[in-house]
């Protein structure tokens, strides 16, 4: 600030303005041409899917029954039914991740950021790491292991849940962790000349300034898990019937009724629950990316 | 203030919940459902687990629609992962039954005899033909052996002019063009089905092994059998295996085949296939009804189709739980009704004539 002030208040020595010389104008034309190039081939995947979803699997979803209807006692070839019974098994099967990841990451996260010092951080900021690198399907097998082979359970819709744990928390841990240390160190500090207690701080100061910012990750981190397939494909039976209960009994997910689909019914009417079951597991992801950026625009902390 | 908006937030999403759960249904009807089996003994336990083969999968599809309406409240749940996953399942006790291109082999036998605690049981309850589709403009009605067609899928005949397909084609314009084969990329007991028949049909000529993939060396992999199918509709002058039900819905054209009887080639229909599966021969002993491969792909009958899948259902002959016993010879019997066997046609599959279905009633009976 003082530095700006202060500042000698004489013309430069050299001349302050100078022709662009065409060597400079032909390198920036060239830079803008090739970074919009650049984003145009970045977008066009993503147009085209979009776009091939939304044709291919909008007559499938204006249907009441698509929303409000399962697939018992449908055959493969009739353009009956809906996907009720995969809407219901994925947002149950996320949910529990959430219930169990988003607690586990929010603290982890506290700790790291407020508490952490030393080896126990270091080691737990490295296994973060380590465990958003692992693919989908590795989480998948070691649920498998662990509970079905060894521990003895049966398939599940809450195994599953147990396996997206392993994916959300370290994209909870992390989004936490960097909205925590975007709070400033004033407050912290105004706060500790209060004389209030650390925990206090944290609890009254520092995760209500960051909560937006919390909140919206935690909405994208299920956005992320609900499109999973692996965990579905080996966790879980399909089921053609509604099945609310995630501890017992097969229960169907969108991925994995697209997936049934796809391998086993060549019919007009399955290609067309394919598409469908895309578009609405795009809606639903969508519908969870507004409400994060909703969220975070209601509950930010007013200045 | 913030709190208030935050209970209406929450308030909001909890009555969006309940308003979405309370307005599903697994009422379907209303648009003809599936008629009622007779003959079925209902009862036992209430939801089966099933997994296994996807080329049955639809088979099962109808057999549960019509279960579900014969014996009410109960279901079967059957995921399509695959044949090999089906056994694993099977024998790792997470299914009560599993479905599966292939009979329990006799590394599997001792973890299913120990799964079952009991002699586990082949039941071969869904026939699917295998058609092999091709695209040559110009032509219809193409005629193959088992030996023409080995050497085909082997790249020893490499154009379709060739003397060996034209001495089975007599008075066809066959063009000069090279024939390209499709085939999956992806294991698959199809491929494997298929590639038996060409070793059983063309006695060996083919001389590649008979696994879950390709190794006839030649033409490209596409992924699943509607990928074959896309593949030899998209491309002149290619020819493909597929189930029945892929070529029938893309409308490709299918071959007649000459069976090891010789005669005139015989056109894919559910009667030709009847024929065959009706003459075939069983190895397994007592109430096991696992079949003898060679004798349906070498069949002698006049008029017999002889590329067929058979798919199984891997059961326990008597179940821990009686419960289960009872809920899964409920669901074979309504899988043979006549009812459940009306549906099999629209998917591709062969109903199973009616010799062949007293032996598998008679095994379906014993279990317990």
């Amino acid at each position: 600030m003082s530095a700006a002030l202060d500042a000698p208040e004489r013309p430069a020595a050299s001349e302050a303005f100078r022709a662009v010389s065409t060597a400079r104008k032909v390198k920036n034309q060239l830079a803008t041409v090739l970074v919009t190039l650049a984003f145009v081939i970045a977008v066009i995947p993503l147009v085209w899917l979009l776009v091939s979803v939304l044709i291919k699997g909008f007559p499938a979803i204006v249907s009441v029954d698509w929303w409000t209807k399962s697939l018992s006692g449908v055959t493969p070839d009739q353009a009956r039914g809906g996907v009720y019974h995969a809407i219901v098994g994925t947002l149950v099967q996320a949910l529990i991740a959430g219930i169990i990841a988003v607690p586990v990451g929010i603290f982890a996260a506290v700790y790291l950021v407020e508490y952490g010092r030393g080896r126990l951080a270091r080691i737990t900021s490295f296994m973060v790491d380590i465990l958003s690198g692992v693919p989908s399907i590795v989480a998948a097998l070691f649920i498998f292991a662990l509970f079905i082979s060894i521990g003895g359970l049966s398939q599940s819709g809450f195994l599953v849940g147990l396996a997206l744990v392993l994916l959300m928390l370290p994209v909870v841990i992390r989004n936490t962790e960097e909205m925590l240390r975007l709070v400033p160190d004033e407050l912290r500090e105004a706060s500790y000349a209060l004389g209030i207690p650390k925990w206090k701080t944290i609890l009254r100061i520092v995760l209500p300034t960051a909560l937006s910012g919390t909140v919206t990750g935690v909405m994208l981190a299920f956005a992320r898990v609900m499109g999973e397939t692996a965990p579905v494909l080996v966790l879980v039976g399909y089921a053609r019937a509604i099945n609310f209960d995630p501890f017992e009994g097969n229960q169907a997910s969108l991925p994995l009724l697209i997936y049934t689909e796809l391998s086993t019914n060549p019919s007009a009417a399955g290609q067309l629950r394919i598409w469908g079951g895309a578009l609405t597991l795009i809606l639903i992801v969508m519908v969870f990316q507004l409400a994060a950026s909703l969220i975070s625009r209601y509950s930010a902390i007013s200045k | 203030m913030r709190f208030q908006r935050r209970a209406a937030a929450v308030g909001l999403i909890a009555a969006g919940a309940l308003l979405f759960s309370a307005c599903g249904s697994d009422n379907n009807s209303g648009g003809g459902s599936a008629p009622q089996a007779t003959g079925v003994t209902c009862g036992g336990k209430q939801a089966l687990k099933a997994s296994g083969s996807t080329a049955q999968a639809n088979a099962i599809t109808g057999f549960v629609n019509t279960f579900e309406q014969t014996c009410n409240g109960q279901t079967v749940n059957y995921t399509a992962s695959g044949s090999g996953a089906g056994r694993n399942d099977f024998t790792g006790g997470q299914t009560d039954f599993a479905g599966s291109d292939a009979a329990l082999s006799s590394s599997d036998l001792p973890k299913a005899q120990a799964r079952c605690n009991s002699t586990p049981l082949n039941l071969p309850m869904v026939f699917g033909p295998i058609a092999i589709a091709y695209n040559v403009p110009g032509v219809s009605d193409l005629a193959l052996d088992g030996p023409t067609a080995a050497k085909i899928f082997n790249g020893t005949v490499k154009t379709w002019n060739d003397p060996a397909i034209a001495a089975l084609n007599p008075g066809k314009t066959l063009p000069a063009n090279p024939i390209v084969v499709n085939f999956r990329s992806d294991d698959s007991g199809t491929t494997q089905n298929f590639q038996t028949y060409l070793n059983a049909a063309s006695n060996n000529a083919y001389g590649k092994p008979s696994t879950q993939t390709f190794n006839g060396g030649v033409g490209a992999g596409a992924r699943g059998s509607q990928g074959v199918t896309d593949a030899t509709k998209n491309t002149q002058y290619s020819i493909g295996y597929i189930e029945a039900s892929f070529a029938q819905k893309a409308q490709l054209p299918t071959a007649g085949i000459i069976n090891a009887g010789g005669g005139s080639p015989v056109a894919l229909s559910t009667d030709n296939v009847g024929k065959a599966i009706n003459a075939v021969q069983v190895t397994g002993q007592g109430n096991d009804l696992t079949l003898d491969l060679n004798s349906l792909y070498k069949t002698t009958t006049p008029g017999a189709y002889p590329i067929a899948l058979a798919t199984y259902e891997i059961v326990c002959s008597k179940y821990a739980d009686p419960q289960t016993g009872t809920a899964v010879k409920a669901f074979l019997q309504t899988a043979l009704s006549p009812q459940a066997q009306g549906t099999l046609t629209s998917g591709g599959y062969v109903p199973i004539p009616d010799a062949f279905k007293q032996r598998l009633s008679t095994s379906i009976n014993s279990i317990s």
